[in-house]
């Protein structure tokens, strides 16, 4: 193992942290870069939630608890750039990789689709069977929290995520609450509990990476005061 | 001083091989999303592959993308065993500085 000459040196351990350092680092780089970011796609889907269900419910309030069709357009167009903004990202930073990683979030991106892709026609199925407005736009609302939250619950499966699991059961609850309180305060629940909790596991999410990082240079700060002390003493 | 892996201990091939290791055991990279995440020159990445693969610590896969050919990079077994190995002896080094 190491000679122990009288003179001290900085030589293996200060090495090694620089090494631990760059490898660090590195492995922070790689998998920002090639991992969807999270807190991003949550924030987006949070402000499009939050801002679109509260239109829907401002545009509900004078027309007999049915939103306006213009309310329905700025919900429309919000919803369809969370999606877009969601798939460049995603398809962005999975892109120049493959294997086993690659086909599971491929295959879970494309149940997003599908899922949705059939949406429409239950919805329309159920007017053309004569549901109601009203019950119309509250299995809107249900369905659509089923759809996601069940999504998150397979995607917690899939990647082993827990946070990923809480946020599935939340919005699965927010679809419970958000069918029996009724019109229009539906949109009220969607807007603050569903849009809310978007927001509240964003700031989750980015309280922990905060302190991870923080840990991080800390835990290397306190390896390098090790060896200081060893070269000093 | 333990013994560290020649092949891994250069800066170069250690970032390079950390970063092969973010990805899942299944998982392989292009050369040029390599090189992004790199930051080297195709000239200088390629040099550094070629001995890690020497080594038997990286695979590389070539196929076509339309008639574009890709190649495909990924560690072998013994490249993530290697680096673990690696990364083991360098915790051991501090912990065995601060004792």
């Amino acid at each position: 193992m190491s000679s122990s000459p009288d003179r001290p040196h900085d030589g293996p351990e200060l090495a090694a942290a620089e090494s631990l350092r760059l490898i660090r680092e590195q492995q922070e780089r790689a998998r920002s870069g090639l991992e969807p970011d999270g807190r991003l796609l949550c924030l987006l889907w949070g402000v499009a939630w939050l801002v679109g269900y509260l239109v829907l419910w401002s545009g509900a309030r004078g027309s007999e608890g049915i939103p306006s069709a213009p309310a329905f357009v700025v919900f429309g167009v919000l919803l369809a750039t969370a999606v877009v903004v969601t798939i460049v990202h995603s398809v962005r930073r999975t892109a120049g990789t493959r294997g086993a990683s690659r086909l599971a979030g491929a295959l879970w991106g494309s149940a997003w689709f599908v899922a949705f892709v059939a949406y429409p026609f239950i919805i329309g199925g159920l007017g053309r069977a004569g549901a109601s407005d009203e019950v119309i736009g509250l299995v809107a609302n249900a369905l659509a929290c089923m759809i996601v939250g069940i999504m998150y619950l397979t995607g917690a499966a899939c990647f082993a995520d827990v946070s990923l699991y809480v946020l599935g059961v939340w919005i699965v609850l927010t679809g419970a609450v958000a069918t029996v309180v009724g019109m229009p305060t539906t949109y009220l629940v969607m807007a603050f509990l569903g849009g809310g909790g978007f927001l509240v596991i964003t700031l989750v999410w980015q309280v922990v990476e905060t302190r991870r990082r923080r840990r991080a240079r800390a835990g290397h700060v306190a390896a390098g005061a090790v060896e200081q002390d060893r070269t000093d003493g | 001083m333990a013994e560290l892996d020649a092949v891994i201990h250069a800066p170069a091939r250690l970032r390079v091989v950390a970063t092969l290791a973010t990805l899942g055991a299944d998982d392989e990279i292009t050369f040029p999303r390599l090189q992004q995440l790199l930051d080297m020159t195709a000239g200088n990445l390629s040099t550094h592959l070629r001995k890690l693969e020497d080594a038997g610590y990286v695979r590389q896969s070539k196929t076509h993308a339309g008639r574009k050919p890709v190649t495909y990079l990924a560690l072998t077994p013994q490249g993530r065993r290697a680096f673990e190995d690696y990364t083991q002896a360098l915790t051991g080094l501090l912990k065995g500085a601060g004792a």
